[in-house]
């Protein structure tokens, strides 16, 4: 197990998951977010590339209202 | 001659979009999702301002706010609040044409968390990042000529200064500023973004010639959104129809409007 971030909480995860295992094991299941890993967006065409490290720092942002 | 928002005169161009309407509206701050809903309708505005936060796959799922701007059949327009360096704004700007698939971005960069003021410094930097990516960026600066001069320079199309602090409501704090980027840069889409609290702002603002406002608080906090988004759509019609027509000059004098020819009660002898 190593300890990440997401969404500015502590999160222990399975190690060597990628990005699309790692959505699939918090329970996204629809399209529409994004994702940032240490304050650099990763497109979907990187998801299956992208191993989660110990200590990333992964935001996943979705639509709100906005001004 | 009859004159609506629909009128073919109204009718302009901005980021390559056609548009009927100079009114941009916000999506948040509204009592309900439904309020939000019927004043966008209520508004006719063709573009809306949406954002991105953090969310968690239970608030994620089935994300119904998307829903509904969807369903409005409107050009999108995220934005980038909340960043506070060109590094968190262009990575928003990233994930924001992802997901809402759109290259345009308000771009917002917060230098000062008390008055909300833009960082000028890193909107220009952000500016010039997002436009050689193929953004179509639409930053959100204060009155200063000069940062209006550096944002054109990196090739912004479009700049949106402050008429005053965001959800202040007081109107353009510095007009005389806002008259100088105006004529300093006439090919430039030029819109008002933060500070108006009432349907005269806009107007003052559109009598000034710029091309558009963009508000959200003075809609949504209104005791009747709706009817106030109404409101703002005909105070933006009428300030664009003041300019076009060309205000008349002011005078230091009084100069009766009725003819004096003819007046009555006056005679050369009594």
């Amino acid at each position: 197990m190593i300890t990440v971030s997401i969404n500015g909480e502590r999160k222990e995860i399975k190690e060597g998951l990628n990005i699309k295992e790692l959505i699939k094991a918090l329970g996204y299941t629809t399209s529409g977010f994004a994702i940032a890993i240490n304050t650099t967006f990763v497109p979907i065409a990187k998801y299956l590339e992208t191993i989660i490290k110990a200590g990333d720092e992964i935001d996943i942002l979705a639509p709100v209202q906005g001004g | 001659m009859t004159l609506t928002v629909n009128n073919p005169n109204n009718i302009w161009e901005i980021g390559g979009k056609t548009l009927n309407s100079r009114l941009l509206i916000g999506s948040a701050l509204y009592p309900s999702p439904a309020h939000m809903e019927e004043a966008i309708r209520a508004s006719e505005a063709e573009i809306v301002t949406v954002s991105l936060r953090r969310q968690s796959a239970k608030q994620n799922a089935g994300n119904s706010f998307w829903n509904i701007i969807k369903s409005l059949n409107v050009q999108v327009l995220p934005n980038t609040a909340g960043c506070h360096s060109a590094k968190e704004a262009i990575t928003t700007a990233q994930m924001a044409r992802e997901v809402f698939g759109t290259h345009w971005i308000k771009l917002e960069v917060i230098g000062d968390q008390y008055n909300l003021q833009p960082d000028p410094f890193e909107t220009v930097k952000a500016a010039e990042v997002l436009i050689k990516e193929g953004f179509e960026v639409f930053p959100y600066t204060t009155d200063d000529l000069v940062v209006a001069k550096r944002l054109a320079d990196v090739g912004c199309k479009i700049i949106m200064p402050w008429g005053s602090m965001i959800g202040s409501g007081k109107g353009l704090m510095n007009p005389m500023n806002l008259k100088a980027i105006r004529q300093a840069f006439p090919e430039l889409k030029l819109i008002i973004d933060a500070g108006i609290g009432k349907p005269s702002h806009a107007v003052q603002a559109m009598e000034l010639g710029y091309d558009g406002i963009l508000l959200n608080s003075a809609v949504a906090l209104a005791q009747d959104p709706i009817k106030m988004a109404a409101g703002f759509k005909y105070a933006v019609e009428a300030g664009r129809l003041a300019y076009e027509a060309g205000v008349m000059q002011e005078r230091e004098f009084a100069s009766p409007s009725t003819p004096t020819v003819g007046t009555p009660f006056w005679h050369q002898f009594k």
